[in-house]
């Protein structure tokens, strides 16, 4: 079995209030796309920030390629592409530009830099607002621009945080096929969602997380999704309450 | 499709990257090109009203503003000029650097600055550094400004005398940059625009009432404007004292983007 791009390893933290991720293990392979499904608040974008780094574990540790992110050497993000809740697209600045200042911070090499935006500008049909300021675009767009910014490096790792969430059903196809393309290219890719049909789509396996902890798992093409869904989420609740 | 050839920068090429980065967000800034607009505007046209004042018999004007203006020529124009930089410069660029660390946090793009091979510590030196360039710029734009309102202003070719006065107004802008460097850290810590821009004018408050009180040569925020009002009275180790403010902070600013957690 390949070795994991990603793996969590008893990862806690705990905000004030007592909201946060428990005990979380997990693990993401080269070449499949894992899904965190949950309610509102379950702590899927806590887990993503834990993994990029934006929280640091009270205990346990995240793992890229084996290695504790404490401990991983800065050339080793340039093969992750993220978008957590905000897209990395200043309002000033205009679809290709913002583009290709994210592929530079991304260690896409400068003479590269042209073609990388040119190719994901055609792969997610954002050709027509290439020279639109980011400002001016719509909130989908602002969307597909950040998903852009995530994918055009072509990383070994994705993480994306509910990335269809503004999208409409075009825009849903065409991130649907670009993450897919990623997964078949080798990457592994850790996506958040709380749309049962959409990551049954694209998932090879989903993991549902209920109140900050890992409750089970969902089989992405069996029927009746959304029933053992709440089946999990109700059992779960009910085996904390006793 | 091929993917790109991805290559981790090393610490030069992160930096150099970052500063392109940050280079061509401030080059498509309104905020840093209206801030910059204001402040060579504002200082010209205080000084050449303040002067044309004077010259037609204003005595009001002389009164308030004191005998280094009542000669009404480039050494009055220059004394008016070297005052309202002192305050403005500090303003100016602590709001300019407040919107350029600050932004991050309010436009939510910070999030985006994590999990780069460009560290977020390169990036928050890439943002001072950037900014000290801008500043270095209106250092030199201003006493350009400055130079032709007063020729605007009939008050005939200048000597040597104005020319040196000219240069420490350019200086001034750039040591009063130094000054407002807090801004960066505040907006930091108080993950946003609001923070850094509070204490700018914190500093500026700071240093008004420590000019005042007599705070002496030696105290950094008030060192910079006592120098370009009388030279002679500040020695070049208390003139360093903003620079080496500056760079503290700046260090202080670093550590904090390096250590960052989005825990709020």
């Amino acid at each position: 079995m390949a070795v994991p791009v990603l793996a969590l390893r008893g990862v806690t933290r705990v905000f004030d209030g007592g909201a946060g991720v428990h005990a979380v293990d997990l693990e993401v392979r080269p070449g499949e796309v894992v899904a965190l499904v949950g309610l509102n608040g379950a702590g899927k974008t806590t887990l993503l920030r834990l993994v990029l780094g934006m929280l640091r574990p009270h205990t346990g540790s995240v793992e890229l390629d084996g290695v504790p992110l404490d401990r991983l050497p800065a050339v080793a993000w340039a093969g992750v592409g993220a978008q957590i809740e905000y897209p990395l697209a200043y309002p000033e600045l205009d679809g290709a530009t913002n583009l290709a200042l994210a592929a530079r911070l991304h260690g896409v090499p400068r003479a590269d830099v042209g073609a990388t935006v040119a190719a994901v500008l055609d792969e997610l049909d954002l050709g027509r607002y290439a020279r639109v300021l980011a400002r001016r675009m719509s909130l989908g767009n602002r969307q597909r621009l950040g998903l852009a910014v995530a994918l055009q490096h072509h990383p070994r790792l994705v993480v994306l945080d509910e990335p269809t969430n503004a999208l409409d059903p075009r825009g849903i196809l065409l991130v649907r096929a670009a993450v897919r393309r990623r997964a078949d290219a080798g990457a592994a890719v850790l996506v958040s969602s709380h749309h049962l049909d959409e990551v049954a789509r694209v998932a090879d396996r989903i993991l549902v997380i209920g109140d900050g902890r890992m409750i089970g798992t969902l089989d992405p093409h069996g029927a009746e999704l959304e029933r053992a869904f709440f089946a999990l989420v109700h059992d779960d609740a009910l085996s904390r309450a006793s | 499709m091929t993917a790109p050839t991805v290559a981790g920068p090393g610490t030069l090429t992160g930096l150099r990257t970052a500063l392109a980065v940050e280079s061509a967000k401030v080059r498509a800034s309104l905020v840093l090109r209206s801030t910059s607009v204001l402040l060579v505007a504002g200082v010209c046209l205080l000084s050449a009203a303040m002067v044309a004042a004077v010259r037609a018999g204003r005595t009001d004007v002389t009164r308030k503003l004191g005998p280094a203006v009542a000669t009404g020529d480039w050494d009055a124009f220059l004394a008016v000029a070297t005052q309202v930089t002192g305050a403005a410069a500090v303003l100016a660029t602590g709001v300019a650097l407040a919107w350029l660390v600050g932004r991050e946090f309010s436009d939510g793009t910070v999030g985006g600055l994590f999990g780069l091979p460009v560290t977020r510590s390169t990036i928050a030196a890439a943002k001072v550094l950037v900014y000290l360039g801008w500043a270095a710029g209106l250092g030199v734009v201003l006493p350009c400004a400055l130079l032709a309102a007063g020729l605007a202003c009939g008050l005939g070719a200048p000597g040597a005398a104005v020319f040196a006065g000219l240069a420490r107004v350019g200086l001034l802008v750039v040591l009063s940059a130094c000054v407002a460097v807090p801004a960066a850290l505040a907006a930091t810590l108080g993950r946003g625009l609001l923070p850094g821009v509070a204490t700018t004018v914190g500093v500026v408050v700071v240093a008004q009432v420590g000019a005042t009180l007599g705070a002496g040569t030696w105290f950094p925020l008030t060192a910079p404007a006592l120098w370009a009002i009388a030279p002679g009275t500040v020695p070049p180790g208390a003139l360093a004292t903003a620079p080496l403010l500056a760079l503290a902070v700046a260090a202080l600013t670093v550590l904090a983007w390096r250590r960052l957690q989005l825990d709020r």
